[in-house]
């Protein structure tokens, strides 16, 4: 009877689906920004509708982690850091990287200058914001191959969870708190702090950046031809929504700015963002570099006492996609 | 296939056991059995359907799973404990009730304020807590006092409330009676008003006994030490531990009840008299 009835349900859809467009669902990490232009971009210019895609975005948020819905089946691809992914793989939740559109890591460490640090030894005994949720282990791995305790005992440093703002730093609860180049540096700033009085430590300077928001979907799926070649023309769009993003800059950030549903950005923070996101995205073609996953493995493998992954990863990343979309 | 039978047929037969036990006399073990029974019975078809359907242990953890992380994690499960129920909403709990019994005897005392603090005491019971929370993160740090100040606010209005309601409570017979004793008013307040008025105030205890818990967990979702049970929630969500989110839960169930419990033996206790607690 099921078996009937599913292949009834195929064959309705293939009747009547023979020119409708494909419908794929993309999980964003974070709110509707900047962050995301390219996926955007595609969208409104049209490049997902040249490939027969109908893609619906839907945005994250603090309460949205994007490995739990695609293991709940609520999106085909999400957007996700690769050790948050990579966590997830182990946990078993087989996800797969099929491109990697952001090069390098936005990811630093803000510290008010007159905490008299200037280098990552002056961490000890300090307080530092974290955020959690995922986005925790690019700084614990930090932490550890710095040497350095993160529970709070003497000589380590005291680890505060912050919201997604950097109130801790502006109220002096912290010392340093965890910022994107492109997002929370910028609310610092805005708050009226000078640049000078800020010392940053980038990830990606530092030599401990993991690779952030790539494209994962179900290692299961990509088996499925149907779903392979949807996935094809998905990343084909996205990089060329990516590539128009980079070279329009403020453009891109406009039409950022048209997708957001809650009105909370504003046309100077996504053009700044746009700005910066650009330099990260610069340097991918989409595919993923292998010896940009080998680092990201390592130093999650080298995560000291608790390390983020036990076992070197197989099959967590894959060319299959970029390989056919990028020819 | 055969896990989903087992539950059918395990299911099938507490239920009808159940039912005879419920009918049969009232001894008090037969009574305990019942809901006993019961919950063992949800927990055998949660991990049989689990089992039995191959649930994703990211979808849905079978109580196995949870139990083993929860004896293996009972360190880490005590200190989230402490800081979340003993420091957050226990201390809130203690100051926001204490201070709405008393904020509720003056405004039994002055028209001004029952005019004045009533509607604002509204006000801010109808403040969202995703809204509180950061603000008194900002204001009272990122450790527990922030917290206790979140379940300060949620518990106030409800017990506030209910006091006043309490203290009107007492019959103009009775009150006639104290003054005719020549009782002055915290004569009056203290023999008969304020007892009069406890099966409304426990009533408002037991309202916010379950708010503060909820209130310090949610509370924790907006910045924290690197410990509590919003914590641990938060962080473990982000790699997928959901077996440590649901010993988690299991704890907070476990201490909210106690809790309840608590507080409905100290009212069974102080409010003897009164004919809700009679046998």
């Amino acid at each position: 009877m099921k078996k009937v009835l599913t292949g009834a349900f195929l064959a309705a859809f293939a009747a009547g689906g023979a020119h409708a467009a494909d419908d794929v669902t993309l999980q964003l990490k974070w709110v509707t920004q900047a962050q995301f232009a390219g996926y955007y971009v595609a969208a409104a210019q049209g490049f997902y509708a040249e490939e027969n895609l109908n893609v619906t975005i839907l945005p994250g948020g603090p309460d949205v982690a994007p490995t739990q819905v695609i293991a709940g089946g609520g999106a085909d691809v999400v957007i996700d850091w690769m050790p948050s992914a990579l966590a997830a793989r182990e946990k078993g939740l087989a996800l797969v990287n099929i491109a990697q559109p952001f090069k390098s890591s936005g990811m630093m460490l803000t510290c008010l200058k007159e905490t008299g640090i200037t280098s990552p030894a002056g961490f000890a005994d300090k307080t530092l914001g974290v955020w959690f949720g995922g986005n925790e282990y690019p700084f614990l791995n930090w932490m550890s191959s710095l040497g350095l305790a993160t529970d709070g005992s003497a000589g380590g440093v005291t680890v505060l969870k912050q919201g997604f703002n950097v109130d801790p730093l502006l109220q002096k609860q912290a010392a340093c708190v965890s910022t994107m180049t492109y997002n929370e540096y910028w609310q610092v700033i805005d708050a009226g702090i000078a640049p000078e009085d800020l010392v940053t430590f980038k990830y990606e300077d530092q030599g401990v950046a993991t690779l952030e928001d790539g494209l994962y979907v179900m290692e299961d799926k990509l088996t499925d031809p149907a779903f392979a070649d949807k996935m094809v023309r998905f990343v084909r769009a996205s990089m060329k929504g990516w590539k128009w993003a980079e070279a329009n800059p403020d453009a891109a950030a406009m039409i950022v700015l048209e997708n957001d549903a809650t009105g909370a950005q504003t046309e100077t923070h996504q053009k700044r963002m746009m700005g910066e996101i650009a330099k990260l995205t610069a340097g991918s073609n989409g595919a993923l570099d292998e010896a940009d996953y080998q680092r990201t493995v390592d130093k999650l493998l080298a995560g000291g006492s608790d390390p983020v992954i036990s076992a070197a990863p197989v099959g967590a990343w894959t060319h299959q996609i970029t390989d056919l979309a990028l020819q | 296939m055969s896990w989903l039978v087992f539950v059918l047929v395990f299911w099938l037969a507490t239920w009808v056991l159940n039912a005879r036990l419920a009918l049969a006399s009232g001894h008090r073990a037969v009574r305990l059995a019942v809901p006993l029974l019961f919950g063992i019975t949800l927990l055998v078809v949660w991990e049989g359907v689990v089992r039995g359907l191959a649930v994703s242990p990211i979808i849905l953890p079978p109580p196995s799973a949870v139990a083993v992380k929860f004896a293996a994690s009972l360190p880490q499960l005590w200190g989230d404990f402490v800081q979340t129920f003993v420091r957050g909403a226990l201390a809130g709990y203690v100051i926001g009730c204490g201070a709405a019994v008393l904020t509720a005897v003056a405004i039994d005392r002055s028209v001004f304020l029952q005019r004045g603090l009533l509607p604002v005491g509204n006000f801010v019971a109808a403040l969202p807590i995703v809204g509180i929370a950061p603000i008194m993160v900002m204001w009272f740090g990122f450790d527990w006092q922030s917290k206790a100040a979140v379940v300060v606010v949620m518990v106030f209005f409800p017990v506030l409330v209910n006091t006043v309601a309490g203290l009107a409570a007492s019959e103009a017979m009775q009150r006639d009676l104290m003054a005719t004793y020549a009782a002055s008013y915290r004569q009056s307040l203290v023999k008969l008003r304020l007892p009069a008025a406890m099966p409304f105030i426990f009533n408002g205890l037991k309202i916010a006994a379950t708010l503060a818990l909820i209130g310090a967990i949610v509370a924790e979702f907006f910045g924290s030490p690197t410990r509590g049970m919003g914590f641990r929630i938060n962080a473990e969500i982000g790699q997928l531990g959901l077996d440590m989110i649901w010993a988690t839960i299991a704890v907070a169930a476990l201490a909210g009840s106690a809790f309840y419990g608590l507080v409905a033996l100290i009212e069974r206790w102080v409010t003897f008299w009164h004919p809700s607690q009679r046998n």
